[in-house]
This record gives structure tokens, C-alpha cells and sequence, in this order.
């Protein structure tokens, strides 16, 4: 199977820019998430690839064919939508066997394959329910192997979750994954939840107004965010301003050693997840007076709620870091250097 | 991003749409052919024959003369006599047509509020009622209130054998039904009157009343007037102030649609108006078919008819918009 | 509810029903005339209706072809100016629909003289197609209406995965459109049915005098005074009316229909 590639990809509706010029490639059997806020464009940016809308400019290609003007109906990428649209009027089997039944496969061998499919998503004796009757995490697996169905080069999910409880998300969210793997078709996922990213990509796409923030696989777009942006909305994040002399960044008037070259006098972001900071008992380098405003304990995790001279700060400890603190407790906060990273700031 | 990559050098050429007979294309075609013969033409065809002349003997032929458009307004024999006959006829149009309109609308909203509260189930057997008595045309409805409002076997007899024109008497009430017409000396008279034309024209379009609003009053939001009551507010005060101006643009639209439809009714006229209001309607029947044949000047007035009709859609449309750009 | 409400809705049923009550009582007179309460009760004036006067057999086909070809012609008018309506939305679709509703905006005595002309140039004048053809033209406003609730309650999600699957438009329209736009054609029919039925103005002007329906039948007779006979047309469509909606309520929602809110209940 062919990759597929996406060269200077535009979208502009009117005098709106939905989508700035993109260039991607989607490797082969890999699953790419397209991960971003509402309105970010990564919607629009799988609807250009579904051929559901036309770019404004650029191409795309999968392989050596140009389908940039392929119809959708021509392209037959198998796609999930948001509210997985099952035809009300066809049962579940006659749904699943869609792609066949209209491309000329014979009624009985399209509802045969169909049943095999079921098989495959765990619904096998759900062939001849209506669409009504069913639940959402059964509505979801009826629109994957209706999707499926036709054998695609490439598949496509819009928000394949969001209809689906918390609970349920979880686990198709393993059970997806799997499944493409399994296949190893190339799939394309539109998600707004970063767990979801976390969880099943192979690489992920973050996107933020139109524009493609960082293309990395997981671990390092959780590592090592390229801005500010990116840092935020994957996991949670300190975030410090400052400007920026020879090797340290100052905030307000106190300085902190960062492992960064900027201009002197540049105005700068520091960020540092929760789980990286912690709180000792001496003075070391990069040490700050702080005092305990919250403790938050969530089971798993246990956050302590600072407030600091550089501004509030939030440290994390995986169970308890083996000492009693409550609120109004002073101490100190460690942020260990090789864990700051540092972003240039636009100054309004 | 600067302007230089805005012009992009290596640019996909834009995609020229498929030219040629599509279906689309085809559909387009024979259904503006269709819509042009069929629903411009016979409006063209009254207009252009409102200028024509009439010949004796009950025939007419085409010219290009404003006779029937100044018969209307002034009368035949201007300007030695002045008639506004015509005028006036049009003014009984519309004053039949504001007043049944307006009083279906009244009565039928209060009953849609009610319908739409209830259960669906309940709802639908509501409907099939309503959309049952939709089966009756002007003629039956025409047929019915005849029978049940005349003087031998309908509502006046009823009042007479139950004593309630005795009462009437006593009390005095009948001599101001007696001055507004709707009694002869000795009992109630209903018909011919102004109050049976009405009545007929107001019952007729009442199932279209019920119809039409209820879209709109289906969909109001319970919780506006549950918050509006935990605020103070009367049931009274609730439908003043929440509910009515929230569907006022239904109602207007549904008034002027039931108004411009009753601008052309005939048979309720022609059987319960006296003879010195008669409408236009009655008037056009009786040119083209009836028993004038002045095919031009029905013509034209059924052009008036339709040019009044038009201006109060226009205004109708013309609220609308005002209403939405608010 | 309250008790008051209660009294308003049997109040309006009660004055909405009386004169229909009036009517089909009446078709019960032995004699020739038309008396509330009915004297001489008798079926006899059915069988005349239905079977044995050739001046009601005929009006009754009449009135039967006109209203089921005009239903017909209605409706396949009424979709495709419905269908480029909602596909494309551009201004000539607009149109369109804008002539089709035309007819039935205006006072239909307008309509009526203009196609009593229009037909008298033609050559149809007095003939049965041209009244089913008139009745089209006057009613299809309303599957078009109809019709486009219809569609606008189609999920574009839907025609979006068809394509996805291979459908071509004209596919996604056989085999995702159609399918769910059934009851929404269905009551259109039914709605073109019901007032073909009543109509006799726009019949009366083409028709010349040539053939007449039930309808136009009973205002030709209206100033020979009623006959009870005639009240039996009013009972048959009472008749036919009721059955056909509950079959429609029945079978289909129809308060939906109706343009109630989908949501709710």
C-alpha cells in the first residue's frame, strides 16, 4: 500500500484561511492522529483528504496517482463519521454491505461478507437489527465495518469517540488501535483529546488555527514540545515568563538556569510539566521559596498547589512522595534544568 | 508566511466545471419550461386580456384600452356619473377577508397553545380531526351553515323554542339585534347578514389556522415560561409578555396568508351576504362565467384583486425581514 | 391541563364538528329536502350517489381521476424542483420553487380565469387532463413543502459516507434520499388528494361546463337548492379523509409531519 502525501495543501472558505499550506506524509499501515482544539482545521484538513472538500491549493497524492481531483465517490478511502451516520432505513447488515451492494456485488455474497465483518468487530448477531435498537459503542463498531467493508487504502475517523461515553472511549480506544494494527491499514484519526493521540497514534499531528504545530511520534511530542502551544495541550505544563542572560532566564528577580541560546534580553516561556518539578528540602540550584496552597489527592496522583515568587506552580508526585504536607506549609521547589524548556514569547 | 507564497508558481490549475448535458442541466431546463407555461403564463394571459374590449354578444377581442381599469375605479358612464361601485366591492373583499382572517386566528391560537401541550399520541388524534374537517370544502361548509342558521330548522328555531328570543325580548338585547340586522320582528334572522358571511369565512379558514401555527407553537421552550412564573409571573402575565411576542411573526404570517386566501372567496358570499356587499370575487364570477361576460373587465378586476393580494404579501415579507434583521 | 382548557378544546371541537354533523345528517332526509333534525331517515339517498344517478356516478369518477392524476403530477413536479432546492440552493432552484408556490399564494379565483384562458387557447378547455393538469398546477405547493421538510431532515452526514463508499449522487439519491423522504411524499400526495377533492373554483373556470366533479356539481346545484344526496359526497369524503390520515398517523408521526419539533416526546 502507498503512502500518501500531501503537498503545500491549502483550504480558504471565502476570505477565511481554514487551512494553511500543509505538507504531510501519511507512511503506510502507520495510524496518524490529527490532534488540535476546536476550529484548528484538522476537520477540514481529513474532508480534503476524504475528498469531501476541495483544496484550495496544492496536491495530494497517494503513491505516484495524483487524486487531487479524484471525486470522493472515486477515491473510496473508508471514513468514520463523527455521528457515525448509519443509514436508519437499511438494518445493521445492509449498512455494513453499503459499498458492496452499489459497486455491483451480487445481494447475497455483499451480505455474506458483510456477516464476516461483523464477525470481526464482534457483532455477529446483530446483522438484522435496526440502527435505532442499538447502543453507541455498538453504532460505533457498525460504522468501522461498514467503513472497512470496501477494502480501503486508507481510513478515516472524525472524532470516532466523541459519542461515546468515557468509559467505552477507553477501551475502543485499545481496541481500534489493535484492530488497525491487525490490518495495518493507514488510518488517519481527527481527535480533539490528546489521551486519545497519546494512546493510539504512531505519529501525531498537532494543529492550532489552520496551522501545523509539530509532527512527532508520541513520546516526543510529550518530551520535547516545539512551542509553547504544543507544550499545553499535550499534558499539563508550569508556564513562566521571563526575558532571557547568558544561560539563565530571569522572572522578575529571580533567575533560573535554563539549558537554552537565546538573544540576551530576548522575553521568553518557560515551561515544566508537574511531574518533572520537585519539592526538597535543601537549597540546590534552581530553588524557590514556595508554599503550600492546595493539596490535591486524586489516588493515583497527588498534586501540590504552590504559590511561589515567580507566580503559582503546580508539582506532581506519582502516589505520595512519602511526606505530610498540608496547606500553609513552606518549602522549596526544585526545577531540575534538563527539564525546562524554552520558547521565544511574542511581546503584545 | 509572506505574500510570495501566496503566489504560488507551481499552482494546480483550477477545475473547469464538466460543460454539456448533464441531468441537472436537463432537469433544469424542462422544469423552467414547465414552471414559465404554466404558472407565469395564465397571469400574463388575465393581464393582457384586463386591456382588451368586449363585443356585444358576450365575445371580446384584444386591443390595448384602460376602459376596464377606469370602469373600476369611477364607473362606466365617467365622467357624466361617478360610480365606485367597484371600489366598493373590493373594500367588502377585503373587510370580510381582515375580519374572518383575524378572528380564525384569534380563536384557533389559544386551541393550538392547548393542542401542543398535550401527549403525542393525543396530538396525532387531534390532527386527524383537523385535517379531517379540511375534507369540506366551501360547498359543505356553505351547506351546513345554511341549514344550521336558517329561520325553519336552525339555530333562530332553536331560539325560539327554547325561549331564548322571549328572553331576549325581555331583556331588551333584541332591539339592537334588530338595528344591526340580525333580526326581523319576530324572531332572530341570521341570514343573509354580515355576521353569517363572516362567521362561514372565519370557519372555513379556522383548520388552516390551526395548521400553520402549529410548527411554530410546537417548538416554543416550556422553560421560558416556567422560568418567567418562578419570577412572579401570572399565567396571564406569562402570555403577555413571553409567549405571544415570541410567535408574533407566525401569527402575522399566518393571518395574512389566511387574508389573502379569503380575498377570493365566493360561495360564502354569494349565499349569506345581502345583496348591496357583494366582493369583488362574486363580481369576477359572474363576468367571466356568469351572468355578465365582460371577459376584459373580470379580467381586470381580478387583476386588481391579485395586485392588492400581492401588496399585502409584500408588506407581509417586507415585516418579516424587518423583524429578523432586529 | 386545566379544567378551563379542557372546556376550550371541546368548545372549538364542538363548533367545528356541528355544521359537518348538520351535513351528513342531512344526507339522511327521505324526502327532497334538506332538514336538521332528518325527516323520513333513509339510506336511499347512498345508493342514488354511488350507484343509480348517472349526474353523481359521473362526478364521482370525475372527481376521482382528477384528484389522483393531479396528486400524481403534483408530486413528480414537486420533487425535482424540491430535490435542487436542497442539493444546490442557487438562485434559479430558488425560482423555481418561488413559480410553483405562485399559484397556490394567490386567491385561486386569480388562477382559475387565468387557466380558464390559458386552456381556452389551448385546446384543453373542457377536457378532463387539462383539470388534472390545472389541480397540479394549483396544488403543488404543498409536496413541495412537504417534500422539503423532508429533506432538510436528512443528516448531510449521511450523503457524506455514501460517497465515501463509492456512491455517485444519483445512487446516494436512490438508495439514501428517497428511502427516507417516503412519509414526507406520501402526505403530500395525500394533501394534493384531499383539496383536489374540495376545489372548484380553479374546475369551474376549465372545465367550461363540459364535465363536472362532485364538488362543482354541488355549487352548480347550489341555486336549485341542496338535495340530500349531495350530502352524501360530503359524507364520503369525510369518510375517505379520516381514513386516509389515521392510516398516515397510524403508520407514520404525525405530528412530525406536521412540522412538530422532532426532539420532543
Amino acid at each position: 500500500m502507498p503512502d500518501l502525501i500531501l503537498s503545500g495543501v491549502s483550504k480558504s472558505f471565502g476570505n477565511t484561511r481554514a487551512v494553511e499550506a500543509t505538507d504531510l506524509t501519511f507512511a503506510e499501515g502507520q495510524l496518524t492522529a490529527l490532534l488540535g482544539p476546536s476550529g484548528c482545521g484538522k476537520t477540514t484538513l481529513l474532508r480534503m483528504i476524504a475528498g469531501l472538500e476541495d483544496p484550495t491549493r496544492g496536491t495530494i497524492r497517494l503513491g505516484e496517482d495524483d487524486i487531487t481531483d479524484l471525486p470522493a465517490h472515486k477515491r473510496k478511502f473508508g471514513m468514520v463519521f463523527q455521528s457515525f451516520a448509519l443509514f436508519p432505513h437499511y438494518t445493521v447488515r445492509e449498512n455494513v454491505a453499503y459499498s458492496l451492494t452499489i459497486g455491483g456485488i451480487a445481494k447475497p455474497e455483499a451480505l455474506e461478507k458483510a456477516q464476516t465483518l461483523l464477525d470481526t468487530v464482534q457483532l455477529s448477531g446483530f446483522g438484522d437489527r435496526r440502527i435505532g435498537e442499538l447502543s453507541g459503542g455498538q453504532r460505533q463498531r457498525v460504522a468501522i465495518a461498514r467503513a472497512l467493508a470496501q477494502e480501503p487504502q486508507v481510513f478515516l475517523l472524525d472524532e470516532p469517540m466523541s459519542a461515546l461515553d468515557a468509559k467505552l472511549r477507553e477501551e475502543m480506544q485499545v481496541e481500534l488501535r489493535l484492530l488497525q494494527q491487525r490490518l495495518g491499514i493507514t488510518t488517519i484519526v481527527v481527535t480533539h483529546d490528546q489521551r486519545e493521540a497519546m494512546t493510539m497514534a504512531d505519529t501525531i499531528v498537532v494543529m492550532s488555527n489552520g496551522r501545523v504545530e509539530q509532527v512527532a511520534p508520541p513520546k516526543e511530542i510529550y518530551h520535547k514540545p516545539a512551542n509553547a502551544f504544543v507544550a499545553d495541550f499535550i499534558g499539563k505544563a508550569n508556564f513562566f515568563d521571563g526575558e532571557y542572560r547568558k544561560g539563565a532566564v530571569n522572572i522578575g528577580s529571580f533567575t533560573v538556569d535554563v539549558p537554552a541560546n537565546f538573544a540576551t534580553g530576548s522575553p521568553v516561556r518557560l515551561a515544566i510539566r508537574p511531574e518533572s518539578a520537585c519539592l526538597v528540602a535543601e537549597r540546590g540550584q534552581n530553588c524557590i521559596d514556595a508554599e503550600i496552597s492546595f493539596v490535591r489527592d486524586l489516588g493515583p496522583v497527588r498534586e501540590y498547589h504552590l504559590r511561589t515568587d515567580i507566580g503559582p506552580l503546580i508539582v506532581e508526585y506519582a502516589g505520595t512522595d512519602g511526606m505530610e504536607r498540608v496547606a500553609g506549609d513552606k518549602t522549596l521547589v526544585h526545577l531540575p534544568v534538563e527539564a525546562l524548556r524554552v520558547y521565544p514569547r511574542a511581546v503584545a | 508566511m509572506t505574500i510570495a507564497d501566496d503566489i504560488d508558481v507551481t499552482a494546480v490549475a483550477p477545475k473547469t466545471p464538466v460543460r454539456g448535458m448533464t441531468l441537472k442541466g436537463v432537469l433544469y431546463g424542462t422544469l423552467s419550461t414547465l414552471m414559465v407555461v404554466f404558472c407565469i403564463v395564465p397571469f400574463l394571459l388575465v393581464i393582457v386580456i384586463s386591456f382588451g374590449r368586449k363585443v356585444d354578444g358576450a365575445g371580446w377581442v384584444w386591443a390595448f384600452t384602460f376602459d376596464n381599469y377606469q370602469r373600476f375605479f369611477v364607473g362606466i358612464l365617467w365622467p357624466d356619473e361617478v360610480t365606485f361601485l367597484y371600489l366598493q366591492q373590493l373594500g367588502y373583499s377585503f373587510y370580510f377577508a381582515i375580519i374572518a382572517s383575524v378572528l380564525a386566528v384569534l380563536t384557533a391560537l389559544p386551541f393550538t397553545l392547548l393542542l401542543t401541550r398535550l401527549k403525542r399520541s393525543k396530538q396525532a388524534i387531534w390532527l386527524v380531526f383537523i385535517l379531517a374537517s379540511l375534507s369540506m370544502s366551501e360547498v359543505f361548509i356553505v351547506m351546513g351553515w345554511d341549514i344550521l342558521l336558517s329561520n325553519n330548522s336552525g339555530l333562530p328555531k332553536l331560539f325560539q323554542v327554547s325561549g331564548l328570543t322571549q328572553w331576549l325580548k325581555d331583556v331588551g338585547w333584541f332591539q339592537t339585534l334588530r338595528d344591526i340586522g340580525l333580526a326581523n320582528p319576530r324572531n332572530v334572522k341570521f341570514k343573509p347578514s354580515e355576521f353569517a358571511t363572516i362567521l362561514t369565512m372565519s370557519y372555513l379558514v379556522w383548520p388552516y389556522a390551526v395548521i400553520l401555527l402549529y410548527p411554530a407553537l410546537s417548538r416554543l421552550d416550556p422553560s421560558l415560561s416556567e422560568a418567567a412564573r418562578t419570577m412572579g409571573a401570572s399565567r396571564w402575565t406569562v402570555t403577555r409578555t413571553v409567549t405571544l411576542p415570541s410567535i408574533r411573526l407566525p401569527l402575522m404570517g399566518t393571518t395574512l396568508l389566511l387574508f389573502v386566501f379569503l380575498l377570493g372567496s365566493y360561495v360564502s358570499v354569494s349565499v349569506f351576504a345581502t345583496p348591496d356587499k357583494q366582493t369583488t370575487a362574486v363580481a369576477i364570477y359572474s363576468n367571466i362565467r356568469g351572468s355578465n361576460l365582460d371577459a376584459p373587465f373580470g379580467s381586470a378586476q381580478a387583476v386588481i384583486l391579485l395586485i392588492s393580494a400581492s401588496i399585502c404579501l409584500y408588506f407581509g415579507h417586507l415585516l418579516n425581514s424587518k423583524a429578523e434583521a432586529r | 391541563m386545566r379544567i378551563g382548557g379542557h372546556i376550550f378544546m371541546a368548545l372549538s371541537a364542538l363548533v367545528l364538528a356541528m355544521p359537518i354533523v348538520v351535513v351528513c345528517a342531512a344526507a339522511l332526509n327521505g324526502g327532497r329536502s334538506m332538514f336538521f333534525p332528518p325527516r323520513d331517515p333513509t339510506l336511499a339517498r347512498f345508493g342514488e350517489f354511488f350507484v343509480s344517478e348517472p349526474v353523481w356516478t359521473n362526478a364521482l369518477s370525475n372527481s376521482i381521476i382528477v384528484a389522483f392524476g393531479a396528486a400524481t403530477l403534483a408530486i413528480l413536479i414537486a420533487w425535482p424542483v424540491a430535490y435542487l432546492l436542497w442539493s444546490t440552493g442557487s438562485k434559479l432552484s430558488k425560482a423555481l420553487a418561488g413559480l410553483g408556490s405562485l399559484p397556490f399564494a394567490v386567491p385561486p379565483i386569480v388562477i382559475g380565469v387565468g387557466l380558464g384562458f390559458f386552456w381556452s387557447f389551448t385546446g384543453g378547455l373542457g377536457h378532463i387532463w387539462s383539470g388534472v393538469i390545472s389541480h397540479a398546477i394549483l396544488l403543488m405547493a404543498l409536496p413541495l413543502v412537504t417534500i422539503s421538510i423532508g429533506l432538510q431532515s436528512i443528516d448531510r452526514a449521511h450523503l457524506d459516507a455514501a460517497a465515501t463508499m463509492g456512491a455517485t449522487e444519483r445512487i446516494a439519491f436512490r438508495t439514501v434520499v428517497l428511502p427516507q423522504t417516503v412519509p414526507y411524499t406520501i402526505s403530500g400526495f395525500f394533501f394534493v388528494l384531499v383539496l383536489s377533492f374540495n376545489e372548484f373554483i380553479v374546475i369551474f373556470f376549465v372545465s367550461a361546463s363540459a364535465y363536472s366533479t362532485v364538488t362543482l356539481q354541488i355549487f352548480n346545484s347550489l341555486r336549485n337548492g341542496y338535495t340530500p344526496t349531495m350530502a352524501v359526497a360530503a359524507i364520503t369524503f369525510l369518510t375517505v379523509s379520516i381514513l386516509v390520515f389515521s392510516a398516515v398517523a397510524r403508520w407514520g408521526d404525525l405530528p412530525r409531519l406536521m412540522g412538530a419539533d422532532q426532539s420532543k416526546k
